[in-house]
């Protein structure tokens, strides 16, 4: 699910600063914006505007922390729209109710776990290519 | 650009097949959700029934109560409706008014029996108030107005006399949402039909209430709390049009004129 490669050139410990500290903010996002998912989604994508002239390291490592936070958004959003309307409408409980919701946690955990991964191994100047997302940052984030 | 497609439909199938897999566990009665509603629902219900019989006289008369029992008896048995779900209260009270508490409890007061002119009328508003108490609406009612958070706490020892009044008056005089409204007077007309009762008499008593003088309107609760009553009997006659029914006498007159007796008396 995770590949850890060489980048083209060795980053600098700068780059490898700011790269890892774009994990760290849709880390932090992710703890403050638990029951409002866009503000993952914000955090992450004003972090990636002020980047976006950076170095190709920095930018590729940005545009990955984005684009994984895109889909947390969409499942989170129906999670806490469909927990809206159990508690303010005619919606009520059940099975697959409590079964999105623990689906939505355990990919949350997942995502949390891979970005904390991924923060220590660009701080440390490793590149980290997560399964799908590093293909699409790829086609992306050009040099 | 291949391996992109394919990898982004890998992960899109995982959380659906995780999903699905983990819909397969029966979380409901795992985490007991269901009880604990059940629960919470049924002290509610004798949280309100207390406070309000010890505002309001209680019609204890036999003869009322079991020719009351009769009718909803009739409705419960041809709808299969558990009969002990509902429980009914007659109290003793001018206004034209009826309503569901939590845990199947309604509550019909003397007046709206007495304003009614049949029966069939008076069977028309209770199938009414059962489709609230079966489609569950008392509790979606309160939980929208009231908030999950203060019925639970009114139920685990917070019982504060002032919002178990609030909650009641909600219930007895203010309305429930238009679409839930509307479910429940279809749910009604099922229920008549299917106890062959006819469901006409129920929309003229809702024409009959919303065509009233205004003098006499402070006394129609029911209706104040069921507004659009014309376009609700408009609905009702239209859902009951294509229907061939056979009908069977809910109460026979004498027991129907003697019931009025014994609540003006």
């Amino acid at each position: 699910m995770i590949h850890v490669t060489s980048f083209i050139y060795n980053p600098g410990e700068h780059e490898a600063e700011k790269a890892s500290n774009s994990y760290l903010m849709s880390l932090v996002a992710l703890v403050a914006g638990l029951p409002l998912p866009i503000i993952n989604l914000l955090a992450t994508f004003f972090f990636f505007i002020a980047n976006r002239k950076g170095t190709y390291f920095v930018r590729w490592h940005c545009t990955q922390a984005l684009l994984s936070q895109f889909s947390l958004l969409l499942i989170n959003s129906v999670g806490f729209w469909w927990t809206m309307s159990i508690i303010f409408s005619s919606d009520t409980l059940s099975n697959e109710y409590i079964a999105y919701i623990i689906t939505v946690l355990f990919f949350n955990l997942t995502e949390f776990i891979a970005t904390i991964y991924t923060a220590v191994n660009t701080r440390n100047k490793r590149h980290v290519q997560w399964f799908f997302y590093g293909r699409l940052t790829n086609l992306i984030c050009k040099q | 650009m291949k391996k992109i497609i394919l990898q982004g439909t890998l992960i899109i199938l995982m959380f659906f097949s995780t999903w699905f897999l983990l819909r397969q566990v029966d979380w409901m009665n795992l985490l007991n959700v269901e009880k604990t509603a059940d629960k919470t629902e049924h002290k509610l219900g004798e949280l309100l029934l207390e406070i309000y019989k010890q505002n309001d006289s209680v019609n204890t008369d036999k003869f009322v109560l079991q020719s009351i029992d009769s009718v909803v008896t009739k409705i419960c048995i041809a709808n299969n409706i558990d009969r002990d779900n509902i429980q009914f209260h007659v109290v003793d009270e001018n206004k034209v008014n009826a309503f569901a508490l939590p845990d199947g409890h309604l509550i019909l007061f003397s007046g709206l029996i007495l304003e009614a002119e049949n029966p069939a009328e008076l069977s028309g508003v209770i199938s009414h108030e059962i489709a609230h108490i079966e489609l569950n609406h008392v509790m979606q009612k309160l939980v929208k107005e009231v908030g999950l958070a203060v019925l639970v706490s009114m139920t685990t020892g917070g019982n504060e006399t002032v919002i178990v009044k609030e909650i009641l008056k909600t219930l007895s005089s203010s309305a429930f949402d238009r679409s839930l409204e509307k479910e429940a007077d279809i749910k009604a007309v099922e229920y008549l039909i299917n106890a062959k009762i006819d469901p006409e008499p129920f929309a003229n008593f809702l024409y009959k209430i919303a065509n009233n003088d205004s003098d006499f309107n402070q006394y129609f609760s029911w209706i104040n709390t069921h507004p659009d009553s014309k376009e609700r009997a408009e609905y009702i006659v239209k859902h009951n049009t294509d229907k061939v029914l056979e009908t069977e006498p809910v109460l026979s007159q004498q027991t129907w004129d003697l019931l009025k007796e014994n609540l003006r008396n």
